[in-house]
């Protein structure tokens, strides 16, 4: 990593992507890096604010506000994790903070890991003109819009499908690697 | 055992971790461990069949939890569970199993040499680190039929049966022990080949105030080899 810390910036979304991005930080932390996390609209689903709640424990920061100077986050930070948007947003909702937010990730030049869809982009047409990662984890399955994913590298996190709902939708996922749960496409 | 508990309480009621959560890092942990000391191709029966005993509590289900992530490495497990708690958390637990075609036995195997016919290993999660006092049947002839098992067994968190502080010196003999969280003192009387940590979401803060003195975890494993 770049920076002398391994700082790690993870944007929260308001549902189910978001609360993935807070589980997420939370093991990054027990790995020894430096998360700090941005969740401007926070679910009042339980268990998400249990995640909240966890991570707080865990002394991860969380910021109040998104600097939109994208200097800034260029310097503090190594990487983006994008857990704005997952697959269940509709294109063009335009809400804040959202919007604004993916404004700002457009602009950075450290690399954005995005979970399972690039915030911003249709689940299934992908992008035009917004956020392009380097990274994409694809939950579960990838999505169709992963076909127009041009960054480094895509993972698919998705050992935990019971074969028959493998077979059901015809998934055909790759051999996992040993008990790695995550592998490389 | 108390700082056991008390670090487990903590858990769920300042950090409002969920027993589910914490059952399903627990459980992957010891699936992991499992199958770093137990590699599919080191098995000398056809299939890599693994015997699960589940205990009526959380040691119970965190074995099914291994289960399912043991059938995902590519294992062919096989659970016992005789006592199953009517709560939401152990029938989902059950049911993911069964929907994963893993077969639930109906009756355990009267002899110790039809187990180690059959099966490469066995996991003991019978009882776990809240144990205390006498062992309830049916469990208490699984142990004794355990004790004369001579394929490796590997224990979740305590061996079955013993002291979870002094052990148990006539007790279980696992070849394995998967210390969830921290090892607990009768981890001392431990005399297998393997020791694994696992369960590695204990926070900074909390290691530090109960003087864990936890060694590193590598990389992004989920368990780490202490022998």
């Amino acid at each position: 990593l770049p920076r002398k810390q391994p700082t790690v910036l993870v944007v929260c979304g308001p549902a189910q992507n978001g609360a993935i991005g807070l589980v997420c930080a939370r093991h990054l932390r027990v790995f020894d890096y430096e998360p700090t996390i941005f969740y401007p609209k926070r679910s009042p689903d339980p268990l998400y604010r249990d995640f909240t709640t966890q991570c707080e424990k865990m002394d991860i920061p969380f910021l109040s506000y998104l600097p939109t100077e994208v200097q800034l986050i260029n310097d503090a930070y190594n990487a983006v994790v994008d857990a704005v948007l997952g697959a269940e947003a509709e294109v063009g909702e335009g809400r804040e903070p959202c919007a604004a937010i993916l404004a700002t990730l457009k602009h950075i030049r450290i690399p954005i890991v995005s979970l399972d869809v690039p915030s911003g982009w249709d689940v299934e047409s992908g992008s035009s003109g917004g956020i392009s990662p380097d990274v994409l984890v694809s939950l579960a399955a990838p999505k169709e819009c992963a076909r127009r994913f041009l960054g480094r590298q895509h993972f698919v996190a998705g050992r935990f499908l019971p074969y028959d709902v493998q077979k059901k939708f015809e998934l055909n996922p790759p051999e996992y690697p040993g008990t790695e749960c995550v592998v490389a496409l | 055992q108390e700082e056991a508990q008390a670090i487990d309480q903590e858990l769920f009621t300042e950090y409002k971790f969920s027993v589910d959560q914490l059952m399903e890092l627990a459980g992957l942990s010891c699936a992991t461990a499992i199958a770093k000391a137990y590699p599919p191709s080191s098995f000398t029966t056809s299939q890599p069949a693994v015997l699960v005993v589940c205990g009526p509590g959380n040691n119970g289900g965190d074995g099914l939890v291994c289960a399912r992530h043991l059938k995902m490495f590519g294992y062919q497990p096989t659970v016992y569970y005789p006592k199953r708690p009517s709560k939401p958390l152990f029938e989902g637990l059950t049911t993911q199993c069964e929907k994963m075609d893993i077969p639930f036995l109906a009756e355990f195997p009267t002899e110790p040499a039809f187990i180690d016919e059959l099966y490469g290993v066995v996991v003991d999660a019978i009882f776990g680190f809240s144990f205390k006092g006498a062992v309830r049947e049916p469990f208490g002839s699984i142990l004794s039929t355990l004790e004369r098992v001579t394929v490796p067994i590997a224990s979740i968190d305590i061996p079955s049966g013993w002291d979870v502080e002094k052990g148990k010196a006539d007790g279980l003999q696992p070849d394995m022990l998967i210390s969830l969280t921290a090892p607990k003192k009768a981890a001392m009387h431990f005399a297998g080949r393997y020791h694994f940590l696992g369960g590695r979401f204990v926070p900074p803060a909390l290691q530090e105030k109960y003087a864990l003195n936890l060694p590193a975890y590598p990389g992004t494993d989920c368990v780490l080899q202490l022998t």
